[in-house]
């Protein structure tokens, strides 16, 4: 029963993410867009025997994911919220558990959506040299290692409005991405904020993108994420349950 | 008969308000029991925690003897809240059919129960274009779709007009005969007057009375005496026994407490006395005189 149930709740997300694809339009369009400008521009530049193009796909890519899966789910929660649905859900014979993992699992496929169409703009301005199994590696860890993520948006929506749910994980992800090299790599940034990168989980994320496609140790990154996982799962359990009291 | 719905010694806070104050109150199969009181009585705050959406903070809650908040217990319950907001964009045919796949059944038990309550019309029709009183439908199919053995429904009958009132009753006994419990909130007293084998009456958290309507209607000691008579007002204020006169229509109505007694003197007043008939209160006229002494014995 419980696959069948998780099967309607990922359709009903998909239907209303289809249905109304503003929302979703935004942070897919902005990513890709902005990754598509500054590959084009910086793509060739190649450091380590890998190309620009290669690198910004994963430091770009990270950005891309976290701004489908940090986002969708807190502000579908909140949403629900907001307007009685979480409720509805509440009082069936479902545990949440089903519903927010649904509403996780159904942004998958717009992180791969994005990660794709930064790949093919990449292919596009000749800057991409990575086999199909590193891409589909990159695709993986990211969309893994956005878990945590996915899981402080939700933490934020069950205590926030949608709009503010909105302003507050944007208020998180833009400086994070800055203060990460999401964007720029750290090497062209000011000091002090490739000091203050080590202690951001969008670093680590990150880098463990990084290393599928040039290599590097991934341990330190993996303990962070999952260490932050950890925190950020107990977060969401207490501002779950205060929600529900 | 088995106990569907068990609550015992219910206590809810919520900050410095007592939305319960020890709230006893069961439901059998095929009963169905109708909750009672003035708005802020505590009727939403007990249907939440029946349904598992808050916290008993002392006392006891069982539905088909389990513990609502626990999400299997859920199965035996099909709720409706005192109001549902649905996914603008999701069809209604698809909120049918997701209720009942996450109440163990086949999607196809949806169309069954959308002809039942008359939302086969409006089946592709999103959730967001419905009016009202039509999403109130689309909540009562939802609720329905499990089969539950306890349905919980918070003022079911909000923004129904008359004819999907008259359908939602006829379901619910439908339900009834194939042994569902019903608790109901309502303002609508007199219409659940007719349906309801117990009233539970809760005012400011308390349980004030819970027994068969004509029961509670037999409490209150007032009957209304209803006539055509030529004595005026003044005279008829004078007759032993009257505690109200209302001359406004045609007919005269005499509030009294002892109308036999009313009614001989009367009799051998007015030889052309007609149209003569007693009257009980009504359920609705219980429910005000219990909540209205409690008001008065608190503020006293
Ligand atoms: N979330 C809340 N926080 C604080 N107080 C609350 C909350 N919900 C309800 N109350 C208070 O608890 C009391 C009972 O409220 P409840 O909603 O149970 O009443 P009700 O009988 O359903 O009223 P109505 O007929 O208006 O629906 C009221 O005094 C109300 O103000
Ligand atoms: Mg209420």
């Amino acid at each position: 029963m419980s696959a069948r149930v998780f099967g309607v709740e990922v359709l009903d997300e998909l239907r209303g993410i289809m249905r109304e694809p503003t929302a979703l339009f935004f942070s897919v369009v902005m990513p890709v867009g902005f990754f598509a400008l500054f590959v084009s521009i910086f793509g060739q530049q190649s450091a380590g025997g890998v190309s620009g193009g290669t690198r910004m796909l994963a430091t770009f890519g990270t950005f891309g994911v976290l701004s489908v899966t940090l986002m969708n789910p807190g502000i579908g929660v909140a949403d629900d919220r907001e307007r009685g649905w979480l409720r509805a859900k509440q009082v069936s014979a479902v545990p949440l558990g089903v519903t927010l993992a649904a509403k996780v699992a159904a942004a998958l496929p717009y992180a791969v959506g994005v990660l794709l169409a930064m790949t093919v703009a990449a292919a596009a301005t000749g800057s991409l040299d990575a086999s199909l199994a590193t891409l589909l590696r990159l695709g993986a860890v990211l969309m893994i290692g956005s878990l945590p993520f996915a899981l402080l948006g939700m933490a934020i929506g069950f205590q926030a409005g949608a709009n503010a749910s909105a302003a507050i994980l944007n208020a998180i992800l833009m400086p994070s991405a800055i203060a990460s090299g999401l964007w720029m790599p750290l090497e062209i940034m000011p000091d002090v904020i490739g000091r203050i990168a080590p202690f951001l989980p969008t670093y680590h994320l990150a880098r463990l993108g990084l290393a599928q496609v040039n290599g590097g140790g991934v341990l330190e990154h993996v303990l962070v994420l999952l260490a932050t996982t950890a925190v950020v799962a107990a977060i969401a359990a207490v501002s779950y349950r205060h929600a529900r009291a | 008969m088995s106990t569907v719905l068990e609550v015992q010694g219910a206590r809810h806070r919520y900050g410095a308000t007592v939305a319960l104050d020890g709230v006893d109150l069961a439901v059998e199969a095929g009963e169905c029991v109708a909750l009672l009181g003035p708005n802020g009585a505590g009727k939403t705050t007990l249907v939440n925690l029946a349904v598992g959406l808050l916290p008993v903070h002392e006392g006891r809650v069982r539905v088909a003897g389990g513990d609502p908040r626990i999400a299997a217990t859920r199965r035996h319950l099909g709720v409706m809240q005192q109001s549902t907001g649905f996914p603008r964009t999701l069809k209604v045919g698809e909120l049918v059919a997701g209720a009942a796949v996450r109440a163990g059944m086949r999607r196809s038990a949806a169309g069954q129960v959308m002809a039942e309550v008359g939302l086969t019309d409006l089946a592709s029709r999103r959730a967001g274009k419905l009016s009202g009183g039509q999403r109130q439908r689309v909540a009562l199919a939802m609720a329905l779709v499990g089969d539950p053995a306890l349905l919980i429904l918070d003022e079911p009958t909000g923004g129904l007009d008359v004819s999907a009132r008259r359908v939602f009753w006829q379901t619910l006994a439908q339900r009834r005969e194939r042994g569902a419990g019903v608790l109901l909130t309502t303002h609508l007293i007199e219409e659940s007057a007719a349906v309801a084998e117990r009233v539970v009456v809760l005012h400011e958290g308390r349980v004030l009375a819970a027994d068969r309507p004509d029961a509670l209607v037999a409490r209150l000691p007032e009957r209304t005496v209803i006539a055509r008579t030529n004595l005026d007002a003044q005279r008829l204020r004078a007759l032993p026994g009257v505690v109200s006169v209302d001359t406004g229509s045609e007919l005269v109505r005499l509030g009294t407490r002892s109308p036999e007694a009313l009614l001989r003197v009367l009799l051998a007043e007015d030889p052309d006395l007609s149209d003569l008939r007693v009257e009980g209160a009504r359920l609705e006229e219980a429910v005000m005189s219990l909540t209205d002494t409690a008001t008065m014995e608190v503020t006293a």
